[in-house]
């Protein structure tokens, strides 16, 4: 029942996200598609990663795409709305085709056999993320570092 | 079919609608918001199989997820503006520099 409506909400946002015609529409419902992933996170048992998921998606990366939607001039961006046609028809099918075989083999095939069980999953997650994945994680703080240079770079005047 | 083997569909589903925006757009700022969308649609499967296997090690590469995304963004609006600001459009189809 839950899985139902917020699969509704998803689909029909993500739908929205990707066929709208006004980029900032389009924005708009890329918020409420990671809102209501944020729920899927949620009843899949995920608490830190949908809390996460609203912090960095729903607060950084929107505020970031719609601040920078309001330094281009409007005219220049109503130039380019909307979808391709000719793409859109023959992306279509394609896309049906590829989800019939993806989806065939979810069926059919059958999933590995559960390890354990996770009861406090914070804990576990900042146990496991500390100890098993500490490497990666501060990998993930060069990488961030990287970007942010490089966004420097890239947004500074030319002299 | 048990819930989870929904949850994945439902997360390949998200996964070829992102892929289809990246196709079909005509804007770049809205082609880097389908990019996105793909990028969640993996972060669902990795919990959903979390949560069949009773782990936390693909939250986890949830949140690497989460942290290329930002990084992505940051240098893809960055590249989106300095293409317009040098050129003046940004239209995806008039970038053809390397085709010709």
């Amino acid at each position: 029942m839950i899985f139902g409506v917020l699969a509704f909400w998803l689909l029909v946002s993500v739908l929205g996200a990707v066929l709208v015609k006004n980029p900032v529409h389009s924005i708009l419902f890329f918020l409420s598609s990671v809102l209501a992933m944020a729920g899927l996170f949620l009843s899949l048992g995920a608490e830190l990663l949908a809390g996460l998921q609203i912090i960095i998606y729903a607060v950084a990366i929107v505020v970031f795409y719609v601040l920078v939607i309001t330094t281009i001039p409007w005219e220049k961006v109503k130039r380019f709305e909307g979808v391709y046609k000719k793409e859109l028809l023959f992306g279509i099918p394609v896309v049906f085709v590829v989800f019939l075989l993806m989806g065939y083999m979810v069926l059919r095939g059958s999933f590995a056999q559960p390890v354990g069980v996770v009861e406090d999953n914070v804990r576990e997650v900042g146990r496991t993320l500390f100890t098993s994945y500490l490497f990666p994680f501060e990998v993930a703080s060069v990488i961030l570092l990287v970007a942010m240079i490089g966004a420097i770079l890239l947004g500074r005047k030319e002299e | 079919m048990t819930l989870e083997k929904a949850y994945i569909l439902l997360s390949i589903l998200v996964f070829l609608i992102g892929l289809l925006g990246v196709i079909a757009r005509k804007n770049l700022i809205t082609m880097l918001v389908s990019t996105e969308i793909m990028l969640n649609g993996v972060n669902l499967t990795l919990v959903a199989v979390d949560k069949v296997l009773g782990r936390v090690d693909g939250q986890i590469f949830s949140f690497f997820t989460l942290t290329v995304a930002a990084a992505e963004v940051a240098v893809g609006l960055g590249l989106v503006v300095a293409i317009f600001r040098l050129k003046g459009y940004e239209g995806s189809s008039e970038i053809v520099h390397l085709r010709d």
